[in-house]
């Protein structure tokens, strides 16, 4: 009963699965474009950006909020870890703490306005957003960082091959969060503020610390999805991730979040990242859908959430 | 005035409490004591500094002056928190639940069992919880969310949730509401079985006649002033009601219609599944005829298909004889029908718009105006205002600082405004203290003797019998029957309200 959202999520990834696998299938013995293992490493690789981020959008939805800052917290992150690792000579491991201590600033940010300045949280992310953003253009001025130049051939973090990390990291972030949010009082206060604030209060719950953390947790995963894209992409750029947020919002409504709060899944928002991450693979592999991929996922996102209302009346 | 005595030990005694909301004292230096175990009501009207003292009992909001002493010693609570810690359980008049968390969550919210990191004893809470609901006679799934419940579930949830702390003062602020007989009964009892295990009770309610039924001592609050504190037993609801408004009300009207006969509304078969089906009757010129039943039965939604909300399955209205068809609450409003709906807040009220905007809307749109005059505006809503006494600070002040009786009457002044044939209203007194509640009965009256066609909705059974001429009976949908005048008793009505029930 309790996980069957996430279970129709899984239904509607794999009905999307099956449908490019036929559509997609290649005349004679030529290899299948679509249905191979490496290309099957990189959809989940760049998914992974979207997804790690979408954990922490998934927390701020469903705690009644909305963070409109992880692409610039994203870009920013990816440059001061790559500024750090490649300009200034720091050690990897250094590079990227510094990078999710900026995302935690970034987020901090966000709560102070929210939690102590009462700001509504998509004004306060909305100019979040755009400092963090500004910070990366500072930084860079107009420069990259070129990681990949930087790091040894066949570079094995924990003797894993290079591609694995980073969807092994968004599976191991996503379990752990899901388990907070399911299973720890901390989750279940969030679940509380986002379903009545005031009843949270009256409870004795403690609302703004717990707000506050939400988005300070959302900034650090945006961090860590900034360092994960800043090696997948071999380069540190003040433009990147831009207008990821939108995408990474979407994942987690169609992972089932509900905008207004009280309802949602950190592994939904995930599931949500990889239905989306399989649709940006497979549509430029189709003849001619170039200029349609965009409006194609919109689409999709419409029909999501359409059929979830619809089913979700049914069962009342 | 007699002052009741205090029964046996005192258990929390309010001293010199004093509050201000700016310019607005809201409590003027309130002392009273609560005895262990005895069920203690605090009534007065809106505004009378219930809610505050409830509020600061609550850990809420601190009193500017004056302490709460608990068994003798000045009683510090910071938090909603605390005041549970310290054995006070709160039932609040809005049903603070949470929608979207199961029955056991609600229960437990902010004071989950939790162990390493707060790790949550889901099991252990689902057993308690489901002890508790045993004890309650509650039939409700632990896991069930709460928005599955219906209404008054959820309120029963309040009090659960006050007795898994071991509460050893619990506080009932307006807890029925939302109720209907059969629920508050059950509320009472549950109420009562706690009072015999020596759980002292505050109890809050406009509802008087609860207050008798259940309470040992009253305490009346008058414009943040203490009044009073009575032995329920050695006194009556009248004299309760004199010290909370301060003056003598009028006597009730139980007379028959003796107007006109020509019916002003009717309407035939009227059906819309599954609300209501085949519902007919008329209201007359100048009648006052109230349709009672318990909720669910059907007639806010009939009132709501008359207003052209919703479209009919079936069945015909007329206006003076003339069949019409109303598409839409505009068509009704042009064709002379206004209705007050029973949500105010949300239905009746733009809460972001000023008083005056509030005021003119309906006539405007009754009148097809396409340019507005801000001055004409002005000088209708100052009018209004001033006719229906309503207390606020100006035609430019917003809906949410009046109290609720002066917002019901902005819902009201902003359609009789638009001198209707037909006024249909929703629950018009609910939630409302006495004073406004009068004055309400009054208007509809005066209305009536306007030649106005009256239908009231209303679940407050005195006061169906107090306002309407006739009484229109309906269950699941359909009516019942009619009571006119001296035949509408409290027993003959309930009878036809529940009629099969009982039999069964």
């Amino acid at each position: 009963m309790k996980h069957v959202r996430e279970l129709s999520t899984v239904a509607i990834l794999i009905a999307e699965i099956l449908f490019f696998a036929w559509y997609l299938w290649p005349d004679g013995n030529r290899a299948h474009p679509f249905l191979n293992g490496p290309n099957a490493l990189l959809i989940l690789k760049y998914s992974a950006i979207y997804g790690i981020a979408a954990v922490g959008a998934a927390m701020v939805i469903i705690s009644g909020g909305i963070d409109l800052a992880p692409g610039s917290v994203i870009a920013l992150a990816g440059v001061v870890c790559g500024g750090l690792f490649v300009d200034a000579g720091w050690s990897l491991g250094a590079a990227a703490v510094a990078a999710l201590a900026t995302g935690m600033a970034a987020g901090g940010l966000s709560a102070l306005l929210i939690v102590l300045v009462k700001l509504p949280p998509f004004i306060a992310t909305l100019g979040v957003m755009g400092i963090a953003r500004g910070l990366a253009f500072i930084i860079t001025e107009g420069r990259y960082f070129d990681v990949s130049g930087k790091l040894v051939g066949g570079w094995r973090p924990l003797g894993l091959p290079a591609d694995w990390v980073a969807p092994i990291v968004m599976v191991g972030l996503a379990l752990v969060f899901h388990v907070l949010m399911t299973r720890f009082n901390w989750g279940r206060g969030v679940f509380a503020i986002g379903g009545n604030e005031t009843a949270a209060v009256f409870s004795g719950i403690a609302v703004g610390r717990v707000k506050a953390s939400v988005y300070v947790l959302a900034g650090l995963l945006s961090a860590v999805a900034g360092i994960v894209l800043t090696f997948v992409q071999g380069q540190g750029k003040a433009d990147l991730a831009t207008g990821y947020e939108l995408d990474i919002i979407a994942s987690a409504v169609v992972g089932g979040a509900s905008l207004s709060g009280g309802r949602g899944s950190v592994l939904g928002a995930v599931l949500g990242c990889l239905i989306f991450g399989v649709l940006r693979n497979a549509l430029p592999q189709i003849p001619g859908a170039t200029f349609y991929d965009r409006l194609i996922v919109g689409a999709v996102v419409i029909v999501i959430v359409v059929l979830d209302q619809l089913l979700l009346r049914k069962g009342e | 005035m007699y002052h009741a005595p205090v029964p046996g030990t005192v258990v929390l005694a309010f001293r010199d409490i004093r509050k201000s909301f700016g310019a607005v004292r809201a409590l003027n230096g309130v002392s009273f004591d609560i005895a262990a175990g005895e069920t203690h009501a605090i009534v007065g009207e809106n505004g009378a500094g219930k809610s505050t003292l409830l509020k600061i009992l609550a850990g809420l909001v601190r009193p500017d002056q004056g302490q709460v002493l608990w068994e003798g010693a000045p009683l510090h609570i910071a938090s909603s928190r605390d005041a549970l810690e310290h054995g006070i359980g709160m039932v609040y008049q809005e049903m603070l639940a949470f929608p979207n968390l199961s029955v056991t969550a609600n229960i437990f919210a902010g004071r989950e069992l939790t162990g390493c990191a707060g790790w949550l004893h889901t099991d252990e809470m689902r057993r308690r919880t489901r002890a508790l609901l045993d004890e309650l006679h509650l039939d409700v799934d632990p896991d069930a969310p709460a928005e599955s419940l219906p209404a008054a579930r959820r309120q029963l949830l309040q009090v659960a949730r006050a007795l898994a702390f071991d509460c050893k003062v619990l506080v009932l602020d307006e807890p029925t509401t939302a109720l209907t007989d059969a629920e508050t009964d059950h509320l009472f009892a549950i109420v009562n079985r706690l009072k015999a295990r020596g759980v002292t009770v505050i109890y809050v309610s406009h509802r008087l006649h609860e207050v008798f039924q259940l309470c040992d001592r009253i305490t009346v609050l008058r414009d943040g002033s203490y009044v009073t504190t009575l032995n329920a037993r050695d006194t009556s609801n009248d004299a309760i009601v004199r010290l909370m408004v301060g003056r003598d009300l009028p006597p009730r009207d139980d007379t028959a219609h003796a107007g006109e006969a020509r019916a002003a509304l009717t309407i035939e078969s009227l059906t819309r599944r599954p609300c209501f089906a085949n519902v007919s009757f008329s209201v007359a010129i100048g009648e006052i005829v109230a349709l009672f039943g318990l909720v669910g039965s059907g007639r806010s939604e009939l009132l709501e298909t008359i207003f052209g909300i919703h479209r009919p399955h079936g069945g015909r209205v007329s206006l003076d004889g003339r069949s019409v068809t109303l598409r839409s609450p505009v068509e009704a409003a042009r064709a002379g029908i206004a209705l007050v709906p029973e949500e105010r807040q949300r239905q009746g009220l733009f809460l972001n718009l000023r008083l005056v905007d509030n005021l003119v809307l309906p006539l405007r749109l009754a009148t097809r105006a396409m340019r507005v005059s801000r001055a004409a505006d002005r000088r209708e809503a100052a009018h209004l205002m001033d006719t229906w006494r309503i207390k606020a600070a100006g035609p430019a002040a917003y809906p949410d600082s009046l109290s609720g009786g002066n917002q019901q009457k902005v819902v009201l002044a902003k359609w009789l405004a638009t001198g209707p044939r037909v006024l249909m209203l929703d629950e018009p007194t609910k939630g409302v203290d006495v004073g406004a509640k009068f004055e309400i009965h009054a208007v509809i009256r005066r209305e009536a003797a306007r030649g106005t066609a009256c239908l009231v909705v209303s679940s407050d059974l005195p006061e169906v019998l107090a306002l309407a001429h006739r009484v229109i009976v309906m269950r699941e949908g359909r009516v019942q029957g009619q009571l006119v005048g001296a035949e509408a008793t409290e027993e003959a009505v309930m009878r036809l309200a529940t009629a099969d029930t009982r039999a069964a």
